[in-house]
């Protein structure tokens, strides 16, 4: 079971898909990024398509 | 695939290094909420000047096939810290939606045992199958 505790600065995981290890390092200046709005006209065109959906999420 | 990754504590942008013919390219995913609940929106890109992702540029580094099972990695990874939200991605270019529907397919399998993978054809939603014509893709994480 992969365990993502932010508390621990690395995080060193191996799924089922890869036959490789991957490093996880938590970096501190990401979190800056929070609240802005990254990648806007992706998410604008996500939002349109969403609005736009007539048939509803799978369940 | 790369398997070195910078991440936010809540696992919402997740940065790497492209290594290639043009040199160390830095990259950037990001996982950005939409307006219907649970859905997530998967933007992948260069890290420009201004520290901006720039989905369209073409870096050209030799290295399309490791990026594409990086991202695949950290969706992978994503999906198990959240694995009831749904992740929505497009390309930036009809040419890579068509690059990203290629890959799926080539995977299907593989990748279905994993996740719902939903198209967006038009305005439904379908089960994505080989060779659709799609807009998007929605998926899931197959939760046991």
């Amino acid at each position: 079971m992969i365990n993502f505790m932010i508390m621990e600065k690395v995080l060193r995981i191996k799924s089922d898909f890869f036959d490789q290890k991957v490093t996880y390092t938590y970096k501190k200046e990401l979190d800056k990024l929070k609240g802005r709005v990254l990648a806007p006209k992706k998410l604008e065109e996500a939002n349109r398509l969403l609005r736009n959906l007539k048939t509803p999420l799978p369940k | 695939m790369y398997s070195d990754f910078d991440y936010t504590y809540d696992y919402s942008v997740i940065e790497f290094t492209s290594i290639g013919k043009n040199g160390a390219i830095p990259k950037r995913v990001v996982f950005t909420e939409t307006e219907l609940d649970n859905v997530y929106n998967l933007a992948f890109g260069d890290i420009d000047e201004n520290g901006e992702i720039d989905d369209c540029r073409i870096s050209d580094n030799g290295d399309r096939n490791k990026i594409l099972a990086t991202i695949v990695k950290v969706v992978d990874d994503y999906t198990l810290k959240y694995p009831n939200r749904w992740i929505i991605f497009t390309g930036s270019t009809k040419e890579r939606t068509r690059l990203y529907r290629i890959a799926v397919g080539l995977n299907l399998e593989e990748l279905s045992r994993k996740f719902e993978i939903y198209a967006f054809v038009e305005e439904e939603l379908k089960l994505f199958t080989k060779n659709m014509e799609i807009n998007s893709f929605l998926i899931k994480r197959k939760n046991d």
